[in-house]
């Protein structure tokens, strides 16, 4: 057993360096901008230590060719974000097919925690929930201040210092959606955003709303 | 064809009244404000007196940094990245002539609350669960500072 054991070791020791010539994370550097684990100061893009919760594989692959403007006044821990002429000026980099691939699938690898609830964010809404919904958006809890979504003829409203919630529906997981409106703690312990004691199933309500913005949905 | 049948009438004014009572609008800024029920918003009441007298320190100006002034500017002028995508302008704190005929508990509550339980804009919301009540009282305390007023 204990040999065994020391044959394992040993192969992870050998397979290590291997392992992490393979990170193309590390080889493209993306730590210099990104947090990839909860120690140390916020950096000037996302966090990443929970990608592989929060975003969709599919839409991580297209970003990471395309890259578009999620927050165009700049990000949060930026200097400058608060006097509004940071648009556009740090896009990311974009990657060869190959390699945005590559890092959507190490990035899925970076979890978080187990979010178990179950989110019916394919059942399409009632008039009579969007319109609650709206209420709840643009008056109960404010979102529309601080973030870009679609009205009900699908035009973009809304402020500017959150990331914008147009495209949500193909950027996000449904589920880390409602797990962050729980518990943004869990994610970050500084974030500009209001935390809200807000009834399970307004969370939810919202989520499910925030899972319906997408790109094709804008007239 | 009679086009203005009390049907149609009556059609219309739920529209205007839907649309009135959606949307952080301007109509809803310009709403007298209903008496403050305090009690029905909190089960912990606002302290009337403060213990001691509440300072503003560097602290609270990073507060109102971080947070108040995405909507409010960095100076306090009203001109944050966010307000010209409000329907209802972000409050300038640096305008005495309308903050001193506001009192420190509406401020407050303003905070707390959010703009609607003060029966202002409903853009503003809700900093009760983020901040706490000397936090706020702080911020109320710097807004004050901002304006170089005092409630009347």
């Amino acid at each position: 057993m204990i040999i065994f054991i020391y044959l394992l070791m040993g192969g992870w020791l050998l397979c290590s360096p291997m392992l992490s010539h393979a990170s193309l994370i590390q080889e493209k550097k993306c730590s210099e901008c990104h947090r990839l684990s909860k120690d140390g100061n916020e950096k000037i893009g996302p966090d990443l230590f929970y990608a592989g919760n929060k975003f969709q594989a599919s839409w991580l692959k297209q970003y990471l060719q395309n890259p578009v403007t999620i927050r165009s006044a700049g990000g949060t821990g930026d200097p400058d974000f608060l006097k509004g002429t940071q648009a556009d000026s740090q896009r990311h980099p974009a990657l060869s097919k190959k390699d945005a691939g590559q890092i959507t699938q190490e990035l899925m690898e970076l979890i978080l925690l187990d979010l178990p609830e179950k989110i019916n964010h394919l059942e399409p809404l009632t008039k009579g929930q969007k319109a609650k919904i709206k209420y709840e958006f643009e008056r109960t809890f404010s979102c529309i201040s601080c973030h870009q979504s679609l009205n009900l003829a699908g035009k973009v409203r809304g402020g500017i210092s959150g990331p914008s919630l147009v495209n949500a529906g193909n950027r996000l997981q449904a589920r880390w959606v409602a797990s962050w409106l729980k518990s943004p703690k869990t994610y970050s312990n500084k974030s500009r955003m209001p935390i809200y004691k807000m009834e399970d199933e307004a969370r939810l309500r919202l989520t499910q709303f925030i899972a319906t913005l997408k790109n094709e949905n804008k007239r | 064809m009679k086009k203005s049948s009390p049907i149609f009438i009556l059609k219309y004014c739920i529209f205007l009244i839907a649309v009135g009572i959606t949307g952080c609008s301007e109509k809803s800024a310009e709403e007298p404000r209903p008496p403050l029920k305090t009690d029905s918003l909190s089960s912990t009441p606002i302290e009337k007196t403060t213990p001691k007298p509440v300072v503003v320190t560097e602290k609270t100006r990073e507060t109102y940094q971080w947070y108040c002034a995405q909507c409010h500017g960095i100076k306090g002028k009203g001109d944050g990245i966010n307000a010209k995508f409000l329907t209802v302008p972000p409050r300038n704190h640096t305008k005495a002539s309308y903050l001193e005929t506001r009192t420190d508990e509406q401020f407050f509550e303003a905070i707390k609350f959010g703009g609607l339980s003060v029966g202002r804009a409903p853009c503003m919301p809700a900093w009760g669960n983020t901040l706490s009540d000397s936090t706020i009282h702080e911020l109320v305390r710097y807004i004050r500072e901002l304006c170089q007023c005092e409630a009347l």
